[in-house]
């Protein structure tokens, strides 16, 4: 018992009392109670009176839900409103910060006061949200990057439309994808939902404080050296911006620079080859104050980014053991910079009517070779010879010969396209990922990876050649 | 489950209560030459807990059983031998079409379509109902699924401006 005790020490809030770790903040009201039971401080007769308040609370809200023209629910649509009853309940008891307060709120005030004032707890949050999201339009990044910004374009206004705050306020529907670097799932409904514009804002205002165009750039060369398209992918670009931030104080550089330069790479690699992780979450951590003193840093931002350091130096320690500092360190390589570039007009599109009919032609096109040429003859841009594969309207030995018909370079951009997932393991070249036999998709991609495995050697290396000097960035059609 | 429980529960204080009003209800069926037993109460009960349950249903009151006798007791169909039945039968179709048509149909109007179906389409035969229930349902789902397609398309209402 006494050891006991003292190894819990800190879960004692009031000695034989209420155990903070035995609440939980979803459920919240529940677990107080529970544990208001064990602890004596609320007796079974108590307990029971606030349970049949809190059903019926439960049966006056069926009413309105129904409108009171029926008087039965499904138990589902039950659950769910009494799960929004229970939401609004622990918003208040959270409130007040101390569970004993809160029991003492339960045994004294009447339940439907409690949810009352937790309906408004619940209003408020979502007035502070609509504010919040506001603030983040106004100051939102200028970045291709799909999810961040179909994020903040649609999937929040969504959220902030459809909140019910009295029948759904524990629901968290929305499409959320764009990741925040410190994210906390154990909150439901709105108050998830503040937190993750409070984060979001942070963010968005540490990545204001750099070089637009270097932001810009930054992302070119994350997509570039960890070889995917960065503007579909799923990460954190404060993440981005933070590290590269401190890998540039560590190296000698600006606490506003988030450029890396090759030189810079090297000395930065140097030092985290040779340094145990205790001295690598030193220096990172000497190089985060020396941010948060020279950058205009509040003390809510500051203790954001205090909560990113060990990830990173876990990162880092990591990627110095493996050798794959690259991965980390998104550097600018000179060498790079001279990859083919190649121009995909918007202009060269064809209109869908256009489209649709360049697609009749072909489909009504007897003879293969008739297909090719009119194919490579009237298609212009690179999206519309994608949307023309997708509409399957070429079969068998047709897909062949128009490949056969197309270039290295074609080929190529083709490639890259379909073995997106294995382009990004570094260790894979086109023969090898032939060789995977994966699955692919569309008719048209199999049919691809098919000619392919039939093509020469010499071809093989040709396409090869084109893919590794080739950029996803240059690729916006897709 | 357990909710529906709870609510049984709650509502056991109130049985007493519900067996009198459902008594009371003999007066007026009388005229129709129907009377309902204290027994054959205590089964309607039971057998519409049973319903519940197995549809899934959370009940608040007494009130569509209510209805349900004051209706259909008017019924040329319905005679002594085969009320107490008829009743437990009706109560099943009725929580069946109310999960059937997503609850989107108020009681009332569900009762009193159930009943004109009863007497004129189906003379009385609870069979015969059940299946013309079952297609009821069939294109009010149908009908339900177009128009929210329709709204769909049409966009929704922005009543917020969250630009402004």
């Amino acid at each position: 018992m006494g050891s006991e005790k003292l190894n819990n020490g800190r879960d004692l809030t009031v000695q034989d009392g209420i155990r903070k770790s035995r609440l939980e903040r979803n459920q919240y009201t529940i677990s107080l109670m529970n544990e208001g039971l064990r602890a004596g401080l609320l007796k079974s007769r108590e307990m029971i009176s606030i349970q049949n308040t809190f059903m019926q609370i439960l049966q006056e809200l069926i009413k309105k839900y129904t409108r009171g023209e029926s008087t039965s629910v499904t138990t589902e649509t039950a659950e769910s409103l009494l799960a929004s009853i229970m939401y609004a309940s622990d918003a208040y008891l959270f409130s007040l910060e101390e569970p004993e307060k809160a029991i003492t709120c339960l045994k004294t005030v009447d339940v439907r006061q409690i949810y009352e004032r937790g309906v408004e707890k619940v209003s408020q949050c979502l007035e502070e949200s609509k504010q919040l999201y506001k603030e983040i339009t106004a100051n939102k990044l200028e970045v291709p990057v799909d999810a961040y910004n179909m994020t903040i374009d649609e999937s929040l206004p969504v959220f902030l439309r459809k909140y019910g705050i009295i029948f759904d306020a524990h629901n968290t529907m929305a499409s959320i994808d764009y990741p925040l670097a410190v994210d906390d799932m154990r909150l439901q409904g709105v108050f998830y939902m503040k937190q993750y514009l409070e984060r979001l804002k942070l963010e968005t205002e540490f990545c204001a404080i750099f070089d637009q165009r270097e932001l810009l750039d930054l992302l070119v060369h994350y997509g570039r050296e960890c070889r995917l398209n960065y503007r579909i992918e799923l990460f954190n670009i404060y993440e981005l911006v933070l590290n590269n931030a401190i890998f540039s104080v560590l190296s000698g550089g600006d606490a506003d620079e988030i450029r890396i330069f090759e030189s810079q790479y090297q000395r930065l690699e140097q030092q985290f080859m040779s340094l145990t992780e205790p001295q690598i979450r030193s220096v990172i951590g000497g190089a985060m104050g020396k941010l948060q003193q020279e950058l205009p840093i509040h003390p809510q931002l500051k203790e954001y980014m205090d909560r990113c350091k060990e990830e990173l130096v876990q990162r880092v320690a990591n990627a110095a053991k493996q050798n794959s500092l690259r991965a980390v360190i998104i550097t600018e390589r000179g060498a790079r910079a001279k990859s083919i570039v190649i121009f995909f007009n918007e202009e060269d599109r064809m209109s869908d009517v256009e489209l649709r009919r360049r697609l009749d032609e072909i489909t009504a096109c007897e003879r293969k070779e008739d297909k090719v040429q009119l194919i490579l003859s009237s298609f212009h841009s690179f999206h519309d010879l994608l949307d023309m594969l997708e509409s399957d309207c070429l079969y068998g030995d047709e897909y062949d010969a128009l490949f056969h018909a197309f270039g290295d370079m074609e080929l190529a951009i083709l490639a890259k396209i379909v073995f997106y997932e294995e382009l990004r393991s570094e260790s894979l070249d086109l023969p090898s990922i032939l060789l995977l036999k994966n699955e692919y998709k569309m008719d048209w991609q199999m049919q691809f990876v098919r000619c392919l495995q039939g093509m020469s050697r010499e071809r093989m290396q040709a396409a090869w050649k084109y893919m590794n000097e080739m950029d996803y960035e240059q690729m916006k059609f897709y | 489950m357990y909710l529906a429980r709870i609510f049984n529960s709650l509502n056991i204080s109130m049985q007493e209560h519900y067996m009198n009003e459902l008594l009371e209800l003999n007066e007026k069926t009388k005229e129709y030459g129907l009377v309902l037993t204290p027994q054959d109460v205590e089964l309607m009960m039971a057998a519409r807990n049973e319903v519940l349950h197995s549809y899934g249903r959370v009940e608040l009151s007494i009130e569509v059983t209510k209805v349900l006798i004051e209706v259909f007791s008017a019924s040329s169909f319905i005679q002594q031998e085969n009320y107490a039945d008829t009743l437990n039968e009706l109560h099943e179709v009725f929580y069946d079409l109310k999960n059937e048509t997503e609850d989107r149909i108020s009681d009332m109007k569900l009762i009193h379509r159930m009943k004109e179906m009863f007497e004129e389409d189906c003379e009385g035969s609870l069979g015969l109902l059940k299946s013309k229930l079952e297609e009821y349902a069939e294109e009010f789902r149908r009908e339900l699924q177009k128009n929210e397609s329709l709204s769909l398309l049409e966009g929704e209402e922005d009543d917020w401006d969250l630009k402004n």
